[in-house]
């Protein structure tokens, strides 16, 4: 038995309703950070983290560094990163000790939802579990993706075949299929879910803890299925999820790859992820960027502390990029982001928003976002979003 | 210190030198600063030599002056100090004179930015300006880091993007007489305002070109100075001034203090004002910075820029022409060339022998911002008649 304490929901702002697209500076990490932070938003308390995707960027090392950066968690936490799609993060939750965070967190329809177990909350306990293959869909290790093309066949052999042979009562929620096959094996109680992969059972428990909806929450992903039921018990569920509208056109210019400074990367890893400044001993305002400082005796500083920024701000300038920019996606906003009350600026990229709409004066948040691709590298750090208007 | 004159001058022109390399621009901005010299100049004479150069272009600026010009005897300092180079390499030549060390020396200023693809001469020249790690990933091509300054300065200050397309339309006009300038071509006020946008708030007018260049100058002691010319222009002051290189950092970015700090000390040196100043070289790589540099040069009061170009002050004809070259807007902008092609200019100015000439021309300044705003140079020189 699980004891879900919270659910974090994130959906980026583009696309449609039906199908929303992930950012050209959002990836499955930064769309698993924003639902992360939503689980985590009243001071709860993850001791490990598992992040349930099929599009993990970093595949030889990396994503759980910045995934516990931009949760603000202690880098020590053991991070788990699981491939897999609804069934998977459904097993990944129903198996959970307290005080897990797991996320799923998808690309393909972009969103991304976590949920935080505890010593009480939202109950849930796993009743079925069954692999079987039906390929219908491959991608390999290069990325090309084969599709059979036969959505009966699917629906016959791999979902129907599936419920049927697992035994499971009638669900009230089913995740990793189209709305129109869930609401026909559940009607009047699917949610309609923004999502089909890892995500989407995290999605339907999000929905399921809104309209305390009991009963059995199934995963599927082809012909594999997981199925929960969920019980009595409250989680708290945090949606950020904005209007959808479409992704700002933008023209790519091919040309020069951007190189980047590893060594530089590494310095400016913490703090930039995190969104610190240093703290000098004996000095009033904050570095930030965090650097050794000398004093008026020529005296050296490098005994600094790392203290978290405010993530709410006003725009003090900006401007927008139209002149095409070889490796980059024109245009595009800076801005120069006056943060609330602590006399810090910082200049960033914008974000969740048409370039060129940000305004003098205009308050928004900083999140963490893909700010660039630089010879290969994801280079994260955080941009800001405008208020909604 | 010792007084130190100009006595020669003289520059390639500015433009997209695909055909000449910078081993062909020096020896052609040099011999056109030695033509220049009105009694002549024996190159043995040459004591030293420093040399403002940005790039790095066919090898090491210092060895390649001396190997250029058949200068091997001499110490050779290259001189890199962002866009402020120019200048600042007057001043440094200035101060080995003035201490007495040197007699004679050459100042040149040059720099190959058309040799590289287009597609990459922005992450290049953005490598060396900006932090790699916080600033350089978010595309702050150069136009960006001058936009940001204006974006707030239109917003805190009367001026407008009329404002800034007079002053394209008038540095056009200004290059229109002057051989050596790379836009020769008159614009309108619509043109300026109805050209596509590059970072907003500059549309293509308001944007310096990429150029390529080199500009020579001879500077001397007052004690051989008559040996050399009987029209020696003086530098009466040289400043260099910087401020924090992160843009976050600068508090007000309605203003450059760098260039406030530069001309308090040129100014200061000279034992003038700014309202002693007959004609000036500033440095408009794009069209707000120079509304800008009005007020920190003491040209104009604070918010006040506008109202000297709505005049027509600072065209040639009003009472502070400024840019009389074209600028950087329509002369061009090899950076390490460009402050050295300023005092170029205004030399000419001074000896009354400029394209564009500035009636009766006594005081001339020049002055360069850079880094990209982090910062300046500037030079005042004084004509001969004095």
């Amino acid at each position: 038995m699980t004891q879900v304490s919270s659910v974090g929901t994130y959906l980026p702002c583009w696309g449609s309703a039906l199908r929303r697209q992930a950012g050209d500076d959002e990836d499955a990490l930064t769309l698993a950070v924003e639902a992360g932070r939503a689980a985590l938003s009243d001071s709860g308390v993850a001791e490990r983290v598992i992040v349930v995707s099929r599009e993990l960027p970093l595949l030889e090392g990396g994503n759980a560094a910045v995934l516990l950066a931009g949760l603000g968690l202690d880098p020590e936490l053991e991070v788990t990163e699981r491939l897999g799609g609804a069934p998977a993060a459904l097993d990944a939750l129903s198996s959970a000790r307290p005080r897990t965070l797991v996320i799923g967190t998808d690309l393909e329809r972009a969103g991304a939802a976590a949920a935080l177990t505890g010593d009480e909350g939202l109950s849930l306990r796993a009743t079925a579990r069954l692999a079987r293959s039906l390929p219908v869909r491959t991608r390999d290790a290069s990325g090309a993706v084969h599709d059979y093309g036969d959505p009966r066949l699917l629906r016959e052999r791999g979902l129907l075949a599936s419920v049927t042979a697992a035994a499971v009562e009638k669900p009230v929620a089913i995740a990793g299929t189209d709305r129109k096959q869930a609401g026909s094996l559940c009607p009047g109680t699917a949610p309609d879910l923004p999502t089909t992969g890892a995500s989407a059972p995290l999605f339907a428990l999000a929905a399921l803890a809104e309209t305390g909806t009991t009963g059995t929450l199934l995963a599927v992903e082809q012909a594999t299925l997981t199925g929960v039921l969920v019980e009595a018990g409250q989680a708290r569920v945090h949606r950020r999820e904005l209007p959808a509208r479409p992704l700002p056109k933008g023209k790519y210019t091919p040309g020069a790859e951007i190189p980047i400074s590893l060594a530089a990367y590494d310095r400016a890893f913490e703090p930039k992820l995190r969104w610190e400044a240093a703290r000098h001993p004996d000095r009033e305002e904050l570095d930030f960027p965090p650097r050794y400082r000398v004093g008026q005796d020529g005296s050296l500083s490098t005994d600094y502390t790392l203290v978290p920024l405010p993530r709410t701000g006003t725009v003090y300038t900006g401007v927008t990029v139209h002149v095409p920019v070889p490796g980059l996606k024109t245009p595009y906003s800076l801005v120069i982001v006056e943060l609330d009350e602590v006399g810090v600026r910082a200049l960033v990229k914008v974000t969740g928003t048409e370039p060129g709409t940000v305004d003098i004066g205009d308050r928004g948040r900083m999140v963490l976002r893909r700010v660039a691709v630089r010879s290969g590298v994801p280079d994260y750090g955080y941009a800001f979003e405008p208020e909604e208007a | 210190m010792r007084k130190v004159a100009v006595v020669g001058a003289g520059m390639t022109p500015f433009a997209e030198h695909f055909a000449l390399g910078i081993k062909d621009l020096l020896p052609m901005a040099f011999a056109e600063c030695a033509a220049s010299v009105d009694k002549g100049l024996d190159r043995g004479d040459i004591q030293a030599a420093w040399f403002g150069e940005l790039s790095t272009t066919d090898g090491f600026p210092a060895g390649i002056l001396a190997d250029t010009l058949d200068l091997p005897d001499i110490p050779v300092t290259r001189v890199e100090n962002a866009c402020a180079t120019g200048n600042d390499a007057v001043r440094n030549a200035l101060f080995g004179i003035a201490s007495g060390a040197f007699d004679v020396a050459l100042v040149v200023g040059a720099d190959k930015v058309r040799e590289s693809a287009s597609k990459d001469t922005f992450w290049e020249w953005a490598g060396m300006t900006r932090d790699m790690a916080w600033d350089y990933p978010l595309g702050l091509v150069a136009p960006a880091n001058f936009a940001l300054h204006v974006a707030r300065y239109l917003h805190e200050s009367p001026a407008t993007k009329e404002h800034m397309a007079m002053v394209a339309v008038k540095n056009h006009h200004h290059a229109v007489s002057n051989p050596k300038a790379q836009l020769r071509f008159d614009i309108t006020v619509e043109q300026a305002l109805d050209a596509p946008t590059v970072v907003a708030p500059f549309g293509l007018y308001d944007c310096t070109p990429q150029s390529d260049g080199a500009a020579a100058l001879l500077l001397v002691s007052e004690d051989v100075a008559d040996r050399y010319t009987d029209r020696p222009v003086w530098i009466r002051g040289v400043g260099l001034g910087l401020d924090r290189v992160m843009h976050q950092h600068k508090r007000d970015m309605t203003t450059f203090p760098a260039t406030v700090k530069a001309a308090k000390q040129a100014l200061g040196m000279a034992g003038l004002t700014p309202s002693d100043v007959d004609v000036a070289e500033v440095h408009d790589c794009f069209t707000g910075v120079e509304l800008i540099s009005y007020e920190d040069l003491g040209f104009a009061e604070r918010f006040g820029a506008c109202k000297l170009v709505e005049a027509g002050v600072t065209s040639v004809g009003g009472t502070l022409p400024v840019n009389p070259s074209g600028g950087l807007k329509a002369k061009g902008h090899p950076p390490g060339a460009t402050g050295v092609a300023q005092c170029v200019e205004i030399f000419e100015q001074l000896r009354g022998e400029a394209a564009n000439q500035v009636d009766g021309a006594r005081i001339g300044l020049a002055h360069n911002i850079g880094g990209p705003t982090a910062v300046s140079a500037v030079t005042v020189l004084e004509g001969p008649g004095a």
